[in-house]
């Protein structure tokens, strides 16, 4: 069996990214995870912190607690997000800021300070996550959509700054899938989503992991810069 | 930290450095050497890969430091134009931790 990878995952308490956290523990990994609040996950390899990705003094203090921990990081998961669905008109300012903190900023933040740590690894990997609502350019989802564009630029031209340090980075764009950020999108809403997919299903949590477990692989290391959509959306 | 401990980690990070790049585009390693500019072989990709083996070299010997600055690129504002003006900036944050 290859060596444990270390593995941080952000918003890990719960959906996608409590579910990665899961996979990545079974398959035998260290994994450390954050979010704003506790996780009632217990397991022997795993830890976690309590952060907030979108502040810059939160992130410092995160990292400084893990290189007391780890001196090598092999995976970053940009996952914690934050959504609203709201018309433009009907957006306040105070959650737009929220949006962009946690998703722009956060990752941002997040690969700033990753990056120390990641290059001392044999095949770094970070793994942001975007969504279908940016090449659908959805109604109602503006400040989240354009905030994730943010994060696909930001992704590509990350991969061409690390990748010197062998670091790739990549996005995956989950299509349709219930979790916390899509409990306010009605059924109805849901299934207009599938019905303009290639392949007209719901996702799960397991399309989302195999993308990333993709991504991950060490045969991955020429995949970089890219941003993969799931359901045929692109 | 004085100066001239801060100086002499800052050069131990530039050998470091130089042992990736290739021969014909080693960084000066001296107390007065360019680090980014016209005089200096590193582009900015290199620069960073420098600053964080500096980052590395304070880590090692128990000091976080971490070197990010809005001038970074500045041919003539950059607190990482040479040596002394990159002593001087680490001396800066040093002495600012309360």
């Amino acid at each position: 069996m290859s060596d444990p990878r270390h593995i941080l995952i952000t918003g890990a308490s719960r959906g996608i990214g409590r579910a990665l956290a899961c996979h990545y523990l079974a398959a035998g990994d260290l994994v450390f995870g954050c979010s704003r609040g506790a996780s009632d996950l217990v397991h022997d390899r795993y830890a976690h912190f309590s952060a907030d990705v979108g502040d810059e003094d939160s992130v410092d203090a995160l990292f400084k607690e893990l290189r007391g921990r780890i001196g090598t990081l092999d995976v970053l998961i940009n996952n914690a997000g934050a959504a609203s669905m709201n018309p433009i008109v009907l957006m306040p300012a105070k959650k737009a800021r929220e949006i962009i903190e946690i998703n722009l900023l956060g990752t941002f933040l997040m690969t700033h300070a990753a990056t120390r740590l990641l290059r001392r690894s044999r095949a770094g990997r970070i793994v942001n996550v975007s969504t279908v609502a940016v090449p659908l350019r959805l109604e109602g989802e503006a400040v989240y959509a354009a905030s994730k564009s943010g994060v696909e630029t930001f992704t590509r031209i990350t991969a061409q700054e690390l990748g010197p340090f062998g670091i790739t980075c990549n996005a995956i764009g989950p299509s349709a899938i219930k979790t916390r950020l899509t409990q306010g999108v009605s059924d109805k809403q849901m299934q207009a989503l599938i019905d303009r997919q290639a392949i007209r299903r719901g996702a799960e949590v397991s399309d989302v992991v195999n993308v990333v477990d993709f991504f991950l692989r060490p045969e991955s290391q020429l995949v970089t810069g890219q941003v993969i959509y799931l359901g045929g959306i692109g | 930290m004085d100066q001239n401990q801060i100086r002499d980690i800052v050069m131990d990070a530039m050998r470091t450095t130089n042992l990736a790049r290739p021969a014909e585009s080693q960084l000066e390693v001296s107390s007065t050497g360019p680090i980014f500019g016209a005089a200096s072989p590193l582009d900015s990709l290199g620069l960073v890969a420098l600053l964080l083996d500096v980052e590395d070299a304070f880590q090692s010997r128990g000091f976080d430091v971490a070197l990010s600055d809005a001038s970074a690129m500045s041919r003539t504002r950059s607190p990482f134009r040479d040596v002394p003006a990159l002593v001087s900036y680490i001396d800066s944050l040093m002495s600012a931790r309360p």
